[in-house]
């Protein structure tokens, strides 16, 4: 049996928001903290090697959680333990691929492979070793002298990727590493993740808004509901490996896979488009209001 | 092809056109007697009376003069400035935010104008004229310093903190190499101001620098001498400002060139 390598328990996390006159109803109280409920009562437990893809519609709060998961930011209430032990922290145990790609633009490509590594104090031609085995890894040998200027989105996601994996932490956090690709770059990345997810062991948690793209790579499709982000489902994917072929997104499994998760997240999609178009009333409604409410003083005075 | 390299020429040349076409019209005016030659030297006797400064060095010395100033005063504001914008902005944004009005105000007094007071306290010698550089190029750098620390994108700082960077670290490997750029500006800015100050400054009180030839000349009626000041300060302004933006591109090589200057 894989032991468990993370687990989060009752994650609650609020965000702290100016108060918009008249429409209160995203605003909640949670033991004492008042503001928008961005995490729900998240409740996850992750196994050593295992791939997990986040998926859930826009503003449900997955970079919130893989913030939390990061050691980035911290929950109003509930914890978040790796290998038993709870998280207090960033940490060279978990790697990060940020939505964007988040590179240095003053160092050179090799030289952000390499700023892990020189917080772990490792020396310097050691790091320089690692850093040209893992940019061989990505399939960018003999960019290590550029700079992230002179790449294209994809050789930069390719970077990112290898920076977070070159301090070998033991889980990788994406961040919607390939939202911003062409298709093409996507497919070839995505094959590529598998690969190197294959070879290196870790424990991969990846957010997407693709479905196809989670059911493809993830071992497991948790998805979450419109905000609060809670838990909707979590769906096993018993689709063989390796996939590494690209007929597999045209099977009849993937098919199936692909209907059972849309029917699951439509509705949370619809949630969340709602919310957005209520925001966007109350905003209305709200700027409406401003004349009547430069009236008031002036009323008070006369009085 | 032969056309080609023609147009290629013609483009290189397309800059210079005005300035020559400008010379030729300076040339010809007071020769042909269109304005007073007394009062508007033609290029050929400035050419020559500024080739006479230079093989007796007098030319060299005032330049020398200036510069030495310049780079004294600026290189104290940089050394003030910068590491007070550092402070300000990453450590302080509260008293920052406070400071700003009453620095812009202080930004705003002309050393110029500040010139008798500094004469009061720092007598007519060489502190007094580095002081108007220090004084005119400070606010721009100070400015434009704590505003960089301040807009370094936090994503990259995030990224920083994702691979256990502490604090010092991300001063030394994130905020400071990424709010370079905008402080080179600061500091380009700070010396075009501080350049044009110290010229004014020289006028007044001073004894040799590229200001007082003009005010010398000016002084002996000396017509031709004024003009080689003057050209001689346009240039050294000009090389100044090629001097800074080489200094930057090779300090700071990871930009993108962008066309436009
Ligand atoms: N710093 C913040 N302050 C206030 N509210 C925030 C903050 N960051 C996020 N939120 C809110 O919390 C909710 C969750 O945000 P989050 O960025 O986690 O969503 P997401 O699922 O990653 O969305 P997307 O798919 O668009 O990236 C959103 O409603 C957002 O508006
Ligand atoms: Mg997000």
């Amino acid at each position: 049996m894989m032991s468990t390598k993370i687990k989060a328990e009752s994650i609650y996390r609020i965000y702290k928001v100016r108060n918009v006159e008249g429409d209160n109803s995203h605003i909640t109280n949670h033991n004492g903290h008042e503001g928008l409920l961005a995490l729900d009562n998240v409740n996850l437990e992750i196994k050593q090697g295992e791939f997990v893809a986040l998926v859930g519609p826009s503003g449900c709060g997955k970079s919130t959680f893989l913030d939390i998961l990061g050691g980035l930011a911290t929950p109003n209430s509930g914890d978040i333990y790796i290998d038993g032990k709870p998280v207090k922290g960033p940490g060279l145990d978990r790697g990060i691929v940020f939505q964007g790609y988040a590179l240095f633009p003053w160092r050179t490509i090799q030289h952000n492979i390499e700023f892990g590594l020189e917080i772990k104090g490792i020396p310097k031609n050691e790091r320089k070793d690692i850093a040209l085995k893992y940019l061989k890894l990505v399939g960018l040998e003999g960019f290590e002298n550029r700079y992230p200027y002179e790449l294209s989105g994809g050789m930069k996601q390719r970077v990112a990727i290898a920076r977070a994996l070159a301090f070998d932490p033991e889980i990788l956090l994406m961040d919607e590493p390939f939202g911003a690709l062409d298709a093409q770059t996507r497919e070839v990345l995505q094959i590529e993740l598998l690969r190197i997810w294959e070879e290196t062991h870790k424990t991969i948690v990846f957010v997407t808004h693709s479905i196809d793209e989670a059911i493809f790579l993830a071992d497991r499709v948790v998805i979450m509901t419109a905000r609060p982000g809670k838990i909707k489902s979590d769906i096993r994917i018993d689709l063989p490996r390796p996939r590494l072929e690209g007929d597999l997104k045209s099977s009849p499994e993937f098919a199936r896979y692909r209907h059972e998760l849309w029917e699951l997240l439509r509705d949370e999609v619809d949630k969340a488009e709602e919310q957005a178009s209520e925001n966007i009333r109350g905003a209305a409604a709200h700027q409406e209001e401003k004349p009547a409410a430069a009236w008031q003083p002036q009323k008070q005075s006369a009085v | 092809m032969a056309k080609n390299w023609l147009t290629d020429i013609n483009d290189k040349l397309l800059n210079w056109y005005g300035i020559v076409g400008f010379l030729i019209l300076w040339q010809i005016a007071p020769t042909i007697g269109l304005i007073d030659p007394q009062f508007i030297s033609p290029p050929t006797t400035i050419i020559a009376y500024a080739w006479t400064l230079m093989e007796t060095g007098d030319l060299f010395i005032h330049m020398a003069a200036s510069l030495q100033r310049t780079f004294l005063g600026l290189f104290l504001a940089v050394i003030t400035a910068v590491p007070l914008g550092f402070i300000l902005g990453g450590w302080f944004p509260g008293v920052a935010k406070f400071l700003r009005p009453l620095m812009s105000l202080l930004g705003q007094i002309n050393a110029f104008s500040l010139f008798p007071i500094f004469i009061l306290f720092f007598g007519i010698g060489e502190v007094v004229k580095i002081s108007i550089i220090y004084w005119s190029s400070i606010w721009p750098i100070l400015f434009t310093t704590i505003a960089a620390v301040q807009h370094v994108e936090p994503i990259f700082i995030k990224s920083a903190r994702s691979m256990g960077a502490g604090r010092g670290t991300i001063f030394f490997k994130v905020i400071l190499p990424g709010s370079a750029p905008a402080i080179f500006t600061g500091i380009r800015m700070g010396t075009n101001v501080a350049f044009l100050m110290l010229i004014a400054a020289e006028m007044i009180g001073a004894s040799a620098g590229l200001g007082w030839l003009v005010h010398n000349a000016s002084m002996n009626n000396v017509i031709p001498r004024l003009y080689v000041a003057t050209v001689s300060i346009a240039l050294l302004g000009m090389g100044l400002n090629y001097f800074m933006r080489w200094l930057e591109s090779t300090l700071v090589t990871w930009k993108e060139e962008t066309a436009v200057e």
